[in-house]
């Protein structure tokens, strides 16, 4: 981490343009030290094209990201080697074992592996019977397991995790909060971007609603459910009398469905 | 909470091994690449005298150097690249070339066990062989030839992002690849031909096919290289530099 640096993420003015189509338009939040930052919003809202952006998959017109100090234009392997990734639209080799994705992440990551490490690693995620197994053939809540601790196998000071509780079970999806809290507790930073409003409440400690390419409000999920809870609009949408952030959300973005 | 950029070897090292890996368990398909030309060679048996060691030789390296770049290469990456494999490792501190790097060196390792398996079986089943020379030889412009082949498979991966009409495509351009053979081979066009055929004759001879056809035949038999040869030669770089450039260029990490 860079020295004097007292943001995991910073991110300002970013503008991101796909031909003509301007998909993110001034974007601008932070990710504190031990802070969950969600980041909300519709299909098509522009969470992903930020997200890539962060993770130097997109070449961004203008604006700047910063994590943890380093530029990711101007620094991009320092950058990258500060942040860890969890995507949902990306995968493991599925031919690979468990302990050989783990060796070569740990390779990639420079991190060093001995056989007393890794089987301490197989303990830590539950997966102590299973480090012989392809990648493929485990379940979706060991492989969601094997990739948030492949995400965080450096000890990055920023961790991105993209819906990573989706098509998991209710138990499975607890102890990843739990897992994700601890990052917290470690006092790494966590952008997590999800469709799931109650998952947001539940582990966030900030939240910024994008929509249409554009941050429209940045709080606490209670400052945000306090600020709206006598607006009408919220009112409208809101399912047996008691506002949630999920009624807030719909309220900020509109009723239609996105593609 | 001190993080650091690998070193490039001890990075390319992890990913070649997981590379190398890979390919072992996938074993099964890379072997039916491996035996198409080792199969044609063992069919030969009864003819090898007529043709010639370096013919025949030179033929199945060709047919299994089409294989390997554009149905094992192009494939696997192709299946890759859709299930997000790419842009997992490219969000690691390692420079994207590394992965390319590491892909492109099982490739290297498969055309030289082609040509390894390729003479095994002409030694031990048809018991022909060539000068140690031609061996040597034959190995450099089996990578070279390789270098077109991969380059052709670069180009399909860089136009084509559906790894389902990757596969179809691949098939098809091989398919066309082994008629333009047949041609060249069996002397289908006259050499002493005018007109139109002398035209196709001329397109075949320099043809990618003809071209690392010509290389390999020349390289096991250096008593024979001439101008056309050479020639043959600097056309097989310009392919495999000219392909390569477009399929880089042309290449997306992702589907989306």
């Amino acid at each position: 981490m860079h020295e004097g640096n007292t943001h995991m993420l910073q991110v300002e003015g970013l503008n991101v343009f796909y031909g003509s189509f301007h998909a993110v338009r001034d974007v601008a939040f932070d990710v504190r030290p031990g802070e969950i930052f969600g980041l909300l919003g519709p299909n098509g809202a522009g969470k992903t094209s930020t997200l890539s952006a962060v993770e130097g998959l997109l070449n961004f017109q203008s604006g700047t990201i910063t994590v943890a100090g380093y530029n990711i234009k101007n620094e991009p392997l320092k950058a990258r080697a500060n942040v860890g990734v969890q995507l949902q639209s990306t995968s493991f080799q599925a031919e690979l074992s468990v302990t050989e994705i783990i060796r070569l992440y740990a390779g990639v990551h420079g991190v060093p592996v001995t056989k007393q490490s890794l089987q301490d690693v197989l303990a830590a995620i539950n997966l102590v019977d299973s480090g012989n197994k392809k990648y493929g053939e485990l379940s979706g809540g060991q492989q969601q397991r094997v990739s948030l601790y492949i995400a965080t196998i450096h000890q990055p000071p920023l961790v991105l995790l993209d819906e990573p509780t989706t098509g998991l079970d209710p138990q499975s999806r607890r102890q990843l909060w739990e897992r994700i809290e601890a990052l917290r507790e470690k006092g790494h930073g966590v952008l997590l971007t999800t469709h799931s409003m109650e998952e947001a409440e539940a582990v966030c400690d900030r939240i910024g609603i994008i929509d249409h390419g554009r941050v429209i409000i940045i709080d606490t999920p209670q400052a945000l459910i306090e600020q709206y809870r006598n607006d009408p609009e919220v009112i409208s949408v809101s399912r047996r009398g008691k506002v949630t952030l999920e009624d807030v959300f719909i309220a900020l973005t509109g009723r239609a469905v996105r593609a | 909470m001190q993080t650091n950029i690998p070193k490039t070897s001890e990075a390319l090292s992890a990913l070649m091994r997981a590379d190398f890996t890979t390919q072992w368990r996938n074993r099964k398909s890379f072997m039916l690449i491996l035996l198409v030309p080792v199969v044609i060679l063992v069919s030969w048996q009864g003819i090898i005298n007529k043709i010639g060691a370096a013919f025949a030789f030179s033929t199945c390296i060709t047919i299994g150097l089409m294989a390997i770049g554009l149905m094992g290469y192009s494939n696997s990456i192709a299946r890759d690249r859709e299930k997000g494999v790419f842009q997992r490792l490219r969000v690691s501190p390692v420079p994207s070339w590394t992965i390319m790097v590491s892909r492109l060196s099982v490739q290297l390792a498969m055309i030289l066990l082609l040509t390894i398996l390729v003479f095994i079986a002409g030694f031990y089943v048809d018991h022909v062989s060539i000068t140690p020379a031609g061996y040597a030889l034959a190995f450099l412009a089996a990578i070279a030839g390789g270098a077109v082949y991969l380059g052709l498979g670069q180009v399909i991966v860089g136009l084509i992002k559906n790894p389902e009409t990757v596969n179809s495509t691949t098939r098809l351009v091989y398919f066309l690849f082994i008629m333009v053979g047949m041609f060249s081979d069996f002397s289908a066009l006259d050499e002493q031909a005018s007109g139109t055929v002398k035209l196709v004759n001329n397109i075949v001879k320099w043809s990618p096919y003809g071209c690392v056809k010509r290389i390999l035949l020349a390289s096991m038999e250096p008593g024979t290289w001439n101008m056309d040869c050479t020639n043959a030669l600097l056309l097989t770089f310009g392919y495999a530099v000219l392909l390569s450039a477009i399929g880089i260029r042309k290449f997306k990490w992702s589907t989306k």
